[in-house]
């Protein structure tokens, strides 16, 4: 399995202070990667930069063999990204939307399917001709998901994908998420809902203070921190990482 | 699909909205009822208004008698013969009412007038006769009800002040007719000089027939109007951009944009094209309404206004284009600064503070363009004036019309020179960091608050 992305001690200064410092790991393709840490470690910041929004101090970024900042053009034709606690544009409706998005990537029959495609992931029904500002939470993410993945991405990074979401619209959003990776989509997410990355992520990398604190499976964490779960390994991970 | 096309069109979905093309309508529709509603003001303003007199006298006792005609004066026939030169009516006795309010009395004589809708009262003391006969001066005061504000408030003083001119004018040539004996001597001794025809000269023609005085309350529409309505149009159009931006900041839908793959150039000139066609619909709309207020506000008042087009003070399609080419460049560059501003914006709330230095910048030349030219300002007011992107199409029209084309090509250079700036200074801020962390995380604006930051900590530990 070759790699969708890999960091080269990357780091990330705004003015006098250091934000990400010198973080370097790597995702292989179809593989869903959890990316974790407290608030402020720079978890953001580093999604960020590997979609392109921020440009790195220093250290590459390469997404499927291209590098992030000489090729950005070439990047963002086969990443996407979803913010954390994005919305779309209220005054449109969800196929309004989804089909301006969609006239990014293609034209023609390719436009089409892709707009079908999305409004059939999403889901919403007869809902996807109503004005995005009349969805609940839950209706409004399953949209920008099929926004997110309607393009076919090599790459989708998602952040926090479930924030404030009910618990079903949550479940069905995990289901969602492990069934593009079973298609082969490689996907980097950041959640401070440690039992969400748990159970959907292969990898995880924790982030503190804008360093690497620790990289491996759930189970060789919770084997390493000698911890039931993996919220536990990021308390004890932590604490030490402050002591 | 173009993705300029793209980007334009979703933004133009979003900005006009049925919502908003309702609003331009809506504005339409009330300038011309409000047009046709001033049309029906101002007719009444100036038909024949009501006069009181005060007098103790006897109306009907001759006054004074014109010894080169025989023609005998009472108070009722010079009032009349006044009340009709001032109006031009055949029946002047019916609009001259004797009041009942004793001589002297104020709050009487003001209560009467305002009971029976006297525009005027003259209060004429009963020594008028024997004072024309002893050649003493007689005073005579006038009431007059203030009764609201605006433009056709001073109408009563006007009628007040010609309608006793015209009564002096009378009876003048009666004491002067008596002195000399001979009515073309008297009517030469009135009126030795005779004005002539009036002669103006506008763009190098000689006009006759016309004073500048007529030109300028003809124009006095467009000249107040044109400033205003642009005016409007950058602070509307400016602040939807700045909010636009506000929104997609607090939606994150900035961000999605920013990670698709289209050049940052695109997204800034979809943004900007779709803002600036959307304030040229607006320009438009506004412009029409307005002309209609401002026809309707003008055309009930006869006698100052003249036919423009005569003197070739018309805007032909040339102009209106040319006219139309800087006001979008203006609203071009407008918004390109608004897109600047929008870019440190962090939220909605946050984008409506920061509508105020294009406001300011937009209400500067408008006040200047209220009440004066280009030509008479000083150099650095000229310099100023020319810096503010927004005066060239306030006062494009006046010098389209005048013919002062240099000043305007100089205008279309300078705003299109200044759009271009705009556009480069936008595209470098959305390709970088900025956009997104803000200013706050900066360098310079990073050392800037940490040391506002360590100031407010001194201060608060003295």
């Amino acid at each position: 399995m070759t790699d969708a992305l890999v960091l080269n001690d990357l780091r990330k200064s705004y003015g006098e202070r250091e934000a990400v410092k010198g973080i370097s790991f790597s995702i292989k393709e179809g593989e869903i990667f959890g990316l974790i840490g407290p608030n402020g470690a720079g978890k953001t910041t580093t999604l960020r930069m590997i979609c392109t929004l921020l440009t790195p101090t220093s250290g590459t970024i390469t997404v499927c063999g291209h590098d992030n900042i000489a090729e950005a053009a070439e990047v963002r034709k086969i990443i996407s990204y979803l913010p954390e606690d994005a919305g779309a544009y209220k005054d449109l409706t969800g196929r309004q939307y989804l089909k301006f998005m969609a006239g990014f990537f293609a034209s023609g029959q390719e436009f089409e399917d892709m707009v079908s495609k999305a409004i059939e992931l999403s889901k919403l029904g007869e809902r996807i001709d109503s004005k995005v500002s009349t969805y609940s939470k839950g209706m409004a993410r399953r949209l920008l998901i099929a926004r997110a993945v309607m393009a076919s991405p090599k790459l989708a990074v998602m952040d926090e994908i479930t924030s404030g979401l009910d618990v079903m619209s949550a479940y069905e959003i995990r289901e969602f998420v492990r069934e593009l990776a079973r298609e082969g989509v490689t996907i980097l997410i950041s959640s401070h809902n440690m039992y969400e990355v748990e159970s959907l992520c292969d990898r995880v990398a924790m982030i503190n203070h804008g360093s690497l604190v620790l990289t491996g499976t759930p189970a060789e964490l919770r084997e390493e921190y000698c911890a039931n779960n993996l919220e536990e390994v990021f308390i004890k991970a932590v604490r030490g990482a402050g002591q | 699909m173009n993705h300029l096309v793209n980007i334009t069109k979703k933004e133009l979905r979003e900005l006009l909205t049925p919502g908003t093309i309702a609003s331009i309508l809506i504005v339409v529709i009330m300038f011309s009822a409000l047009g046709t509603a001033m049309s029906g003001e101002s007719e009444k303003e100036s038909a024949p208004k009501e006069i009181g007199i005060v007098y103790t006298g006897d109306f009907s006792e001759t006054l004074i008698t014109d010894s080169a005609t025989s023609t005998s004066y009472t108070l009722q026939t010079v009032l009349e013969a006044a009340y009709k030169s001032v109006y031009g009516v055949d029946n002047p006795a019916d609009h001259i009412h004797v009041m009942t309010a004793a001589y002297g009395d104020s709050k009487a004589i003001s209560d009467e007038c305002a009971a029976n809708g006297y525009s005027v009262a003259l209060v004429i003391p009963a020594e008028l006769k024997t004072n024309l006969s002893g050649n003493i001066r007689t005073t005579v005061n006038m009431y007059y009800t203030y009764s609201h504000g605006g433009i056709f408030g001073s109408v009563s003083s006007l009628t007040g002040t010609v309608f006793m001119n015209n009564i002096n004018t009378i009876i003048s040539k009666v004491l002067i007719d008596n002195s000399t004996g001979n009515e073309d001597k008297t009517a030469f001794s009135m009126s030795p000089l005779s004005a002539g025809t009036d002669y103006t000269t506008i763009n190098g023609q000689i006009c006759e027939g016309v004073t500048p005085y007529q030109i300028f309350s003809s124009l006095m529409g467009q000249s107040m109007i044109i400033p205003i309505i642009v005016m409007i149009i950058i602070v509307m159009v400016g602040s939807v951009v700045i909010s636009s931006m506000g929104s997609e900041k607090e939606n994150k839908t900035l961000e999605t944009l920013l990670t698709m793959p289209i050049k940052r150039t695109t997204v800034v000139s979809g943004k900007l094209l779709a803002a600036a066609i959307m304030g040229l619909v607006y320009g438009v709309c506004y412009l029409a309404g307005m002309m209609m207020y401002s026809n309707g506000l003008t055309s009930g008042l006869s006698g100052t206004s003249v036919d423009l087009s005569k003197y070739g003070l018309v805007m032909d399609t040339l102009d209106w284009v040319i006219l139309m080419v800087v006001l979008f460049l203006a609203i071009f560059c407008a918004l390109g600064i608004c897109m600047i501003l929008g870019a440190f914006t962090k939220n909605y709330k946050m984008a409506q503070t920061m509508t105020l230095p294009i406001s300011g910048l937009a209400i500067i030349p408008m006040f200047i363009f209220m009440f004066t030219s280009w030509e008479n300002l000083p150099a650095i007011g000229q310099a100023v004036v020319f810096a503010i992107p927004f005066s060239h199409p306030m006062m494009a029209m006046d010098n389209l019309m005048f013919g002062d084309m240099m000043l305007v090509a100089e205008g279309i250079a300078y705003l299109a020179i200044l759009d271009i700036v705009m556009i480069l200074i936008t595209v470098k801020i959305y390709n970088s960091d900025i956009l997104i962390t803000g200013l706050e995380q900066s360098k310079f604006f990073g050392r800037l608050s940490r040391m506002f930051k360590r100031k407010e900590e001194e201060n608060e530990y003295r």
